[in-house]
Formats: C-alpha cells, sequence, structure tokens
C-alpha cells in the first residue's frame, strides 16, 4: 500500500512529496511518489489541539506561583468550574487522573476503606491501580450494565456491614462514570445518579463522579452539569477531552474536600506553578466548546449509521449517545482489530482497537465533515470486498 | 489621603519568574500533540535537551519536581520494605508531604546533612542496612543527594564527594539520585557542566520553573528502563498530561536564555548578603552565601521574631519568607533588578536600623 497514490474523489488528496533516485545516476531515476496521507485522528478526543483563540489567551495569561499562592487565571477557572457544576469550590488538576485519584484518596481517608465503582470504569481498568497501590485503598466492583449504570440493588449488596467486622474492609465511597466510556459514551440518567446519591447518604457514603466527559452528557441529555452531578459529593471534569483545552481537569467539591484536595494534589506531586498559561486555554474551552459537543453527536451518529450500512461491520447505532462508536468487526482471527487498525493507520485513520475484534471511535471538534467522509470511505474500502490480506 | 503604589519585589522563591516574552511566544506557537496516546513532539525535544545536558540517556517531563523526586524515589526503591538514605534537612523529606511513604510505602533513613549540604560518608555506610537481610531490618535501596542544598542555603556539594557518594552506593549495590531542583545554579557556580556534577547518579530531578524560569514543570534523567517505569509511575500519579508542548515549549527557551543568568542571581544574592550583614541587628554569614539564597538572621526578640518581620516587610512590598524563628529566608531570581535589590536592603535597614519597631 506505501508508495502508491491514490485517491477516492478521482483526485490527488494532496501533492506527492518525496522522490527517489536510484544511485543519484539520472539515468536510473525511479520516481517514487509517495503522497502526504490524510490524517484524521478519532483515537480520542483528548487529541484535540489548542485553538488560535486558546493560544492567544496562553501568551497573554496573567499568571503567578499557584503553589506559594494562588495564580489568578487558575483562581477565575476553577471559580467558573465549581459554579458550572453547582459545588463549592474546585480545584485545577494536570489530569482526569489525578482529579479521580485525589477525589478517591479523600473520601477514602481511613486505612482499611474501601470504595464500590463500576467493573468496567475507567478508575478501575486505566488508571493503573493507583487508588490500590499509592492509596491503600481497595475496590469493591459491581457489573456495569450497558447502559452504564451499576444495579442499585447490586451496589447495595457491594455495602460492607457498618457493624464493621473482623473480616471487612470500611465502605466509605461509591463512584459512578458519566459519560460511561467502555459502556459506549452512555449518559447516566439523572434519576438513577439521584437515587445512587440517596443511597450513598443513607449508608454514610460519599458519591463521586468521574465526569470527565459530563459536558457530553449536559450537551446530550439538554440538562446543565449542576443538576446532572447535584447528588454527587465529587466531581472529576476534563478540560483536555471534547472541549479541547490542551491540558488538565478541574475537581469540584466542598471547600473541606478541596482543602485536603489541595494537599493531596501537592503530595501527588501535581502542584504546578504558573498554570495560569493552561487554565487561559480551559477558559476558552468553557466559553466557546461545550456547545460544539453537539456537533460531535451529530457526526458520531452520521458516521454509525454509514458503518454500519457496511455488510461486514455491525455498529448499534442506537446506542451511540455521545462522541463514541464502537465498531464490531467479523470475527476473523486473521484479520482481528488491531489489523484493522494497523491498516487504517495506513490510510491515516486512527481508531483504537478495544476488544480483539472491535475498534473504537471517538469524535472530536476538529474533525470536520470532509474527515468523516474520508474515514468512512476508509472503512468501507477495507470491508466492503472479500476479506483483505493483512498490509 | 495618598495611598502610594507599594512596589513589590518577591524574593519568597526563584519559582515566582513570570514567563518571559520570548516564552509566552514559544507556547502560543508550540507544536503539540497528545503526550499519552503518543508523545508530544515538543516535549520529546525538551527530554532529548535535557538528557543530553545531563549526560544521561533519556528524560522525562513532569508537572513538578515534588513528582520528579517521588517517581525516581519509588522508580529505585522498587520492592516492598525498601528504604531510602537521605539528609535530615532534604526538600524530599521536609517538604515533599511525606509522600514516598504514604503514597509509596518507603521508609526514609535520615542522616545529618552538615553545614555545606553534605552528609558525612561514614555516616551514610552507617545508615545503610546489613545486605544479609535481617528479619528487623527493611531494604535498603536508594540514597538521595540534593544540589544544590536549599535548607542549608544553597550549597553546592563538592563534586568529588558526589563522585565519592557515587562509588559508595555501587558498592553496595545501591542506587544514587540527586534532587538537583537547582542543579542549573551549582552548575553556573562551580563553572562545571551539568553532565559532570551528576555523572555519578543514576537519576536526577532537574528544575524548569525555578532559576531559569520556566513557568511549570521539571525533567527526571535517567537509563532508558528508568525511565519506561518512570513514565508508567507519573501516569499512575496522575501526571500524565496531553498538549504538554505549550509547557516544553517555554522550558526551551528558558534552557537557552536563563541558565548563564543565573550568574546574575548569584552576584546580586553577595550584595545583598554584605548589604544586610552591614545592619547591625542583622546577622548574615556572606561567606556562606555561594548562590540565590540567603539566610538572615535576625536578633531573638521574642516580640518580633521572623514571621513578624516578614509581615512588616510585606507592607513595605518585600515579600519574603520566615525558616525559622528569628531566621528569614531571600532567594534571588532573573526578575529581581539591582533597583528591587536596593528598595529590599532599604526595607530592611528601615525595618532594623533603629530601636525594636513596633508590629506594623
Amino acid at each position: 500500500m506505501l508508495g502508491l497514490a491514490w485517491s477516492f474523489t478521482g483526485s490527488p488528496i494532496s501533492a506527492p512529496k518525496h522522490e527517489s533516485t536510484v544511485s543519484g545516476n539520472p539515468a536510473l531515476c525511479i520516481k517514487m511518489v509517495t503522497p502526504v496521507i490524510r490524517t484524521v485522528d478519532l483515537r480520542s478526543d483528548t487529541v484535540t489541539k489548542p485553538t488560535e483563540s486558546m493560544r492567544s489567551a496562553m501568551a497573554n495569561a496573567e499568571v503567578d506561583d499557584d503553589v506559594l499562592g494562588s495564580d489568578p487565571t487558575a483562581v477565575l477557572l476553577e471559580r467558573e468550574v465549581a459554579e458550572i457544576a453547582g459545588k463549592e469550590a474546585a480545584m485545577f488538576v494536570p489530569s482526569g487522573t489525578m482529579g479521580n485519584l485525589i477525589s478517591v484518596l479523600v473520601h477514602c481517608d481511613e486505612r482499611g476503606s474501601e470504595v464500590i465503582l463500576g467493573d468496567d470504569s475507567h478508575i478501575h481498568i486505566y488508571e493503573n491501580g493507583g487508588v490500590s497501590s499509592l492509596g491503600g485503598v481497595h475496590p469493591r466492583t459491581v457489573k456495569n450494565e450497558e447502559d452504564g449504570t451499576m444495579e442499585i440493588s447490586s451496589i447495595e449488596a457491594a455495602m460492607r456491614s457498618p457493624k464493621g467486622d473482623l473480616h471487612y474492609p470500611v465502605t466509605k465511597l461509591i463512584c459512578l462514570e458519566n459519560t460511561q466510556a467502555n459502556c459506549g459514551g452512555k449518559c447516566l440518567p439523572i434519576e438513577y445518579i439521584d437515587k445512587v446519591g440517596e443511597l450513598a447518604k443513607k449508608h454514610g457514603l460519599k458519591l463521586h463522579i468521574d465526569g470527565a466527559r459530563i459536558f457530553n452528557a449536559s450537551v446530550a441529555l439538554g440538562v446543565p452539569v449542576k443538576r446532572i452531578v447535584q447528588a454527587a459529593d465529587s466531581v472529576s471534569i476534563c478540560l483536555s477531552k471534547g472541549i479541547g483545552a490542551p491540558v488538565g481537569s478541574v475537581i469540584v467539591g466542598s471547600k473541606s474536600f478541596i482543602t485536603k484536595a489541595r494537599w493531596l494534589r501537592k503530595t501527588l506531586g501535581g502542584g504546578m506553578r504558573q498554570i495560569g498559561v493552561l487554565c487561559a486555554a480551559a477558559l476558552v474551552a468553557l466559553r466557546d466548546n461545550v456547545a460544539k459537543l453537539d456537533d460531535d453527536h451529530k457526526k458520531a451518529k452520521i458516521l454509525a449509521e454509514g458503518l454500519n450500512r457496511i455488510e461486514r461491520l455491525r455498529v448499534n447505532v442506537a446506542a451511540v449517545e455521545t462522541n463514541i462508536i464502537y465498531v464490531d468487526l467479523p470475527k476473523d482471527p486473521k484479520f482481528g482489530a488491531e489489523d484493522a487498525c494497523k491498516s487504517l493507520e495506513v490510510l491515516g485513520v486512527l481508531v483504537i482497537p478495544q476488544t480483539t475484534f472491535r475498534i473504537r471511535i471517538v469524535l472530536h471538534h476538529q474533525i470536520s465533515d470532509s474527515d468523516l467522509e474520508y474515514a468512512l470511505s476508509c472503512f468501507e474500502k477495507l470491508f466492503s470486498s472479500v476479506p483483505e490480506e493483512k498490509v
């Protein structure tokens, strides 16, 4: 495949760039034209790059030492996100992983703590077990249903008796994830979150929401973030995903929660100095890019439908609620998801193998309509005919 | 009533440095990418450059020196029951929230920091646990040095000393980590390249956001395999950031423009130290000022200690830090001008030249 110039619309996608000669002899000159492959990066909404207005804001940000005192732009950002989430206070953190880690560790402040969370949750699967290795917190997983929730009765069954049995750790916290990524970017029903909140309160537990993509949920449901997370004691909200800031997340909660969180952030090594640079970009993201998430959801639907029309592929279109699509491939051991992703990469389409025969696609605001068409055409190319050889 | 605009002279730390115009421009134009899913190209440039400067195989950007040290200790102390030998007045031990223990389960064994920032070689050796694996003992895995040593006054460790500690570590199968937050200050003060200073070390943590003035971050350096493990630990701690080229671009400017300037900070520190020492009621060990940190000893007046003095100075616009009950810490950096220096000195004179001031 490499070394061939090609296109789907009958004209070169972009100008050929490379030529090579054999042994420098013009008579033996072989012109090999290597086209510049366009790149359509659908691996994650974290790949979003800062926009011009973000870059300008970063260059002009008012800053100060956020450890010795406070960075004024960070303060602005934290106030705004606290307001958006309807919580008392907020704190910038370098990543969603740190946001969740800090939240779990602050709530689970006694030795022998246990946290209840989904068996397919980001915290449990993709955060390196940090809550245990760094925080000594024990996880108790409950099955994530297809819609991203955990059965209320299962959560309740997972709680340790408060009588303090010699055999049991102490349940301190329940974590929800909204949108739930591994279940396909699913929005948790608001009544469900409220119910889990009541359950937590009834049993003296805290509730943390991994709201990495909470803005996607908010836009998809047409409900303000603060209503969605009303029942939560804390929320971790990503700035660097769909709304496109270069770095960071913000955690929100009560003033006392944030005070403890600040100490833990420092301990983990997340105490950064002139972070106004990053916070300025985030403020632009909050101002400009939340509403745009609706376009990502629309594009996801369009792409999902297009992919599902390819006979050999299967996409549950109805299950696409936000910006994440799962594509199921035929169970051909000679051409699984990893092979497919490599072939797609050659064509410039970057996606992620989720399981052996499942590919994950994530839409974001830097995917254009033309990118969408191109991506779809690549899938068509790869899967429309008889099984391709591995390229 | 005329309320004058008080000028601010911030001598609390070299971390207060704000990004320069060229840094801001570099940040705005930085080439970036997702440093977790793949690698950010500007981060790669920075990491290569710092690895080269330090003479090590590889490097990795981290959000802070605290994380740099934490990762380094935890990577070296990779078995349960590990122990690390470090100075009793070291930054890792005093100012990093005990994270190596609370987060990493590593046990600290402190050795007295001498006035010059070193620890006696014989004391380090005595602190090592027998390798025979006694039922009572944790397992010594690592020695940490700090250069420049901050709490001892920004002291440069002698290079022969570092080499000796390195040999000692090797002889006993231990690793050596250098907290080189201010390693550039040491390098400029001694006139010795960083890579020579840290030659004996397995890893070094180097701050970008201190004297050389980048807005955020540090870089740790070490072998390729060390950095590979460090990268996983950085993610686990929550330090895996996305388009960090923004921050790394500023750091590249800092490395290019601001290392040599540290010499001016050292000169200013000497000048200020001398001026302060001339104030009768204050005492500064001028000879002990090697880099950009000054300790000022106040008269032991329980009615006006370091905290009170710092508050009074703050009213005048001079920001410094109370180090102990009767000791103030001053840190010079490149955004302190000659005129700032004179102003700061005059404020100290105002406060301490006459009979004991009332608390203001």
